[in-house]
């Protein structure tokens, strides 16, 4: 099954859903990470993508209930809730900018907290653009938007061009989780459907606006829930090509609804992202998000098919609260270190994947490694 | 800082600009003098006298240009450039190396190796091969090989201990002989070889000249050895002007290739082929990918293919022919885990080794030795947790005296029961000072007391340059062999380590590896092989070097392929975490290590992984493997079982 596949991915015919499930049953994971880095290899060669940005998450509070979630409040004076004001959310990212390397992209994920005001938003995303008018706002997530237009009463539409007005860039693909509808249900019941999210997504892109997409996996769902969203966000993207990274989101059980699951090993991640590599024929990169994955992991993902490894994200608290093991954030430096021990070419791109600096390859992956203080961060404590 | 600077044997500038005398490794044999006597007093040349196998590794860790080296050596290093037209070989009788008994050679049942010369052993081996023998060996000093022969019993003598013996036995095979017999073939024991760009055409002719001297003065060189060793004059003459044949003339090195040819096929030696080009650009230079599948098909690699893979090998290359090395060796598709217990018994140590955040010097008030109170309380808890044995290490304290190690081990034995996994080469080498005993009296007490294994530990890389940097006070790489050697002799088996990523570069790291294989070849006695990078943290002292799972991953592999008679390969999760642990299973390893309760050692140093065997057996389950405890000599305790399905 393996040899017909490979032929035709060196074909550069498509694969279809038996092949995606073949893929995911095939015993030797190496033979399926190594097709999927000669895709990677053919698109991007060694160059590897990093960026400046920096996670704000602004509130936890959320409406919805979903399995998988251990970063959620149900309401605001819930022990462990909490809703940063304007002026917080923006000292976040002045701070940052007087650490040194200050962020070119500012990420917002949040719960759908159902007590604040759009103009919240609006205001929000003004203020990080009045600190500095270049800087790539990549806030909100699909669902998000969806909970905006039902709570505030306005069109998919609507709520982007309003929230494009105040200075948002492009959408980043949390909320993705599982797009089969049975799955879905279970996990997370109340919040935007498959189809609301793709259709967030297709609005945005036919206003122009690029947006990435995420997929949960490790919990309930099976290997053909994964083929099956993995397709999805394929037959999207042959319509709109506005989808610019595909991004495995692998599940952490800590302190959720589904803390009996274990979480999904190691080479299962490293299988999801060989898996995405081969089936998304469409989409530009494949993302090893390294507070999912751990560093290390998603060091070795470089070679199963990831060729960007997000950015230095500085104060994570999604994953943190399902046990996640990685450090809070990456410093510039360490990344590169990270991309050149793998013996990729480190380039720092900006959310849209313009190249703002392009880092020498260590000569050979033996060469890489004469660094003088690894710093602890990168040691994953338990 | 580019490999290849960074490469120690680029000689070429020192060569042009004359500032360094050529570095010549000579061996002190008699039958090697006439190569290399004239050559002692030329200021280009600096000459060095050592025993073979200490040509080998001076050559090998690049403390000589060109070397006097035996066959076996030249082709277990590999890519090295052999010099024209000198050779010590035979074609018929050497007379000084042989195999003597009582009886003819097809009624012995075993066979006493003097090691010295490892040419000899391999071509002992293939000669009794040939003839479909298969006596016990076993290795012995020169002495105690002589004396060992009586009855079934014979013994490989060789050097000037086999011209003494000469007649003293009814039935004696001489190797060189028996070799033409086989294969029409002269032998030719060693020959100068140089390692790569160090001896130019020039150079070459320093040697040339010199045998034209030595030889013209082999007379005087055999009455002057008559009168150091006592052997008969005549005799030793007859030996130099008619036994031993200096030349390397095509019928030799056909003779030679036919050796590493027969050698390489019976798995003792890699596959090797003389060259007088400088290797890298000769043609005959094998390609990775041949280098990749016969190390996949289970054949010998030398150093400079171990140094190649290392540096060229892609990450999934290498971890494909790992996996099928270990697919060949572990069909089953079972990995195995232990559940034991590592107990630092005392922190105290007197080596202050600059990697080690766990040693507290002798009175400092950080200092402890576990009370009998503690240590049963931890024994317990491994009883409990269905353990089986505890891996018992500690620093190297004066106080503790070798009655309070036999009184440890029989408590634990008699009142737990469990396997004692205890005392690293260090250790037991510090004992032995300690006591003034020698290293096999203290092994053969704590044997008698209960010690079931050696842990490999404090291996860190066997190359003495990067010891003395990194723990000075340390035993030698030699020393450290040593005591395996006399452990595997008693019975007791062990475990090999590597620690890398500190000052040491990928040959250091192929040589460490080559150094266990060698040892192994002779004794047996390592059951397994862990590897893991420096850890470093606060209170160590050096800088990290090379690291990263890339690294580690790439690491294991290259170390499945160079380890061919090792059994096992272990994934070092306590150090490079769980998720990279279970990567590893993909890479060569074929164990999961332990379930640990604690490790003091490298938890000091910041990492500190904890997991259970639930856990472990999930991350095996999802590698696809099935999942079986063992016991220290990697024997399943439970039925290999298979995961529940998906992921």
């Amino acid at each position: 099954m393996l040899e017909a596949i490979r032929e035709k991915v060196l074909r550069g015919e498509r694969l279809g859903f038996e092949d995606g499930l073949a893929l995911f049953n095939e015993p030797d994971v190496l033979a399926v990470g190594q097709l999927a880095n000669q895709v990677r290899e053919a698109r991007h060669g060694d160059r590897t993508y990093f960026n400046r940005n920096l996670r704000i998450e602004v509130t936890n509070v959320c409406v919805a209930s979903c399995l998988f979630c251990s970063f959620a409040k149900l309401e605001e004076h819930m022990p462990g809730a909490h809703t940063m004001t304007l002026e917080q959310a923006w000292k976040k990212f002045e701070e940052a900018r007087a650490a040194g390397v200050a962020p070119t992209e500012v990420h917002i994920v949040n719960g759908l907290h159902p007590g604040l005001p759009f103009s919240y938003y609006e205001d929000l995303l003004r203020g990080f653009k009045r600190i500095d008018p270049t800087v790539h706002l990549k806030c909100f997530t699909a669902v998000e938007i969806h909970f905006f237009a039902q709570h505030y009463g306005m069109t998919h539409r609507e709520v982007l061009e309003r929230l494009r007005a105040a200075g948002l860039d492009s959408l980043p693909g949390g909320g993705a989780e599982i797009f089969d509808e049975d799955v879905r249900r279970r996990i997370s019941p109340d919040k935007a459907t498959a189809s609301e999210y793709l259709e967030v997504h297709r609005i945005a892109h036919q206003m122009g606006m690029r947006s990435n997409v995420t997929m949960l996996y490790g919990h309930i769902e099976t290997f053909a829930h994964r083929v099956d969203h993995l397709l999805r966000v394929r037959e999207l993207q042959d319509e709109t090509k506005g989808f610019q990274a595909f991004i495995p989101l692998a599940f952490h059980p800590d302190g959720n609804g589904m803390k009996k699951l274990p979480a999904p090993t190691a080479m299962d991640d490293l299988r999801t992202i060989a898996v995405s590599r081969l089936m998304l024929d469409n989409v530009d990169h494949i993302k090893a998000y390294w507070v999912s994955l751990t560093p290390d992991v998603a060091q070795i993902a470089l070679r199963f098919g990831a060729d960007d490894i997000d950015g230095t994200i500085v104060h994570e608290t999604i994953y943190k609260a399902a046990g996640s093991r990685s450090p809070d954030g990456l410093s510039y430096d360490e990344l590169v270190r990270l991309i050149r021990e793998a013996g990729r070419t480190p380039v720092e791109r900006d959310t849209l994947y313009n190249v703002v600096r392009e880092h020498p390859k260590a000569r050979a992956p033996e060469a890489a490694m004469k660094v003088r203080d690894r710093k602890r961060a990168l040691e994953v404590v338990s | 800082m580019s490999s290849a600077t960074e490469k120690p044997d680029a000689r070429a500038s020192a060569v042009s600009s004359g500032d360094r005398p050529l570095r010549v490794l000579g061996v002190e044999y008699l039958n090697a003098r006439p190569l290399w006597e004239s050559l002692r007093d030329d200021p280009r040349v600096d000459l060095r006298l050592l025993p073979p196998s200490e040509v080998a590794r001076a050559l090998s860790e690049d403390e000589g240009d060109v070397g006097l080296l035996p066959v076996a050596a030249a082709a277990t290093i590999g890519e090295l450039r052999l010099l024209r037209n000198m050779a010590i070989g035979a074609r018929g009788k050497i007379r000084s190396v042989a195999i003597v008994s009582e009886r003819p050679i097809h009624e012995l049942d075993s066979i006493a190796l003097d090691l010295s010369s490892r040419t000899s052993v391999v071509l002992a081996r293939l000669l009794l091969a040939r003839r479909k023998l298969s006596p016990r060996l076993f290795g012995a000093p020169p002495e105690e090989a002589i004396a060992a022969v009586s009855g079934r019993t014979g013994a490989l003598i060789i050097g000037d201990r086999a011209l003494d013996v000469e007649g003293r036995f009814p039935h004696r095979l001489d190797l060189a002989e028996d070799w033409l017999d086989w294969t029409g073939l002269p032998f030719v024991f060693a020959a100068w070889f140089a390692r790569p760009d160090a001896v130019s055409r020039e150079e070459e002719d320093l040697f040339r000249v010199a045998k034209q001297k030595g030889l013209a003065r082999a007379d005087a060189i055999a009455a002057e050895h008559a009168a150091r060793s006592g052997l008969p004059e005549e005799s030793l003459r007859s030996y130099l002007t008619e036994s031993v044949r200096y030349d390397l003339g095509d019928e030799e090195l056909a003779g030679l290739q036919r050796f590493w040819t027969e050698a390489a096929r019976a798995g003792l030696l890699p596959a090797a082929s003389p060259s007088f080009e400088e290797p890298r650009v000769a043609r005959t230079r094998p390609s990775l990918d041949s280098i990749l599948s016969r190390a996949a098909d289970g054949e010998r690699l030398s150093v400079s293919e171990g140094v190649r893979l290392l540096r060229e090998g892609s990450l999934f290359e290498l971890g494909l022919a790992a996996d099928a090395v270990r697919r060949r060796k572990h069909p089953h598709g079972v990995v195995t885990y232990i559940i034991d217990r590592n107990v630092n018994y005392t922190n105290v140590c007197t080596t202050s080794c600059r990697f080690c955040a766990f040693y507290r010097p002798v009175g400092h008030p950080e200092g402890y030795v576990l009370s009998r109170e503690e240590l049963g309380r931890k024994l317990q808890e491994v009883k409990d947790a269905g353990g089986v044995q505890i891996l018992l290490q500690g620093g190297l304290n004066p106080n503790l005296r070798i009655g309070w190690y036999e009184d440890l081990f029989r408590w634990i034995k008699s009142e737990y029961g469990l396997g004692l996994h205890a005392l690293s080469p260090e250790e037991i080498i510090h004992l032995a000072r300690l006591e003034e005993l020698s290293v096999w009296r203290v092994l053969e007490r704590l044997h008698a007391a209960g010690l079931d294994s050696v842990p490999g530990g404090g291996a860190e890389i066997l190359v003495d340059r990067v010891r003395r940097k990194i723990a000075k006070a340390k035993c030698t790489s030699a020393e450290w062999l040593g005591v395996m050697r006399i452990a595997h002799h008693m019975g007791l088996r062990s475990s090999a380590t590597m620690m890398y990523g500190t000052v040491d570069t990928p040959e250091d790291r192929i040589l460490h590896l080559v150094k266990i294989r060698d040892l192994q070849d002779e004794t047996g006695g390592f059951t397994a092989f862990f590897c893991w990078d420096y850890q470093h943290e606060n209170g160590t002292h050096i800088a990290p070097g090379d690291n990263g799972t890339h690294l580690y991953l790439r690491m294991q592999a290259v170390a499945r392929l160079m380890l061919d008679n090792v059994d096992h390969v272990g994934a070092s999760w306590v150090t490079q975490g769980p998720a990279v642990g279970q990567v590893a299973l993909r890479f060569g390893a074929d164990d999961f290590g332990s379930v640990m309760f604690e490790e003091n050692v490298v938890s000091s140093a910041g990492t500190t992984f904890r997991i259970n065997a639930e856990a472990i057996e999930q991350r095996i389950h999802g590698a696809g493997f099935k999942a079986a405890r063992r016991n220290v000599r990697y024997e399943w305790l439970t039925e290999p079982s298979a995961g529940s399905g998906a992921s």
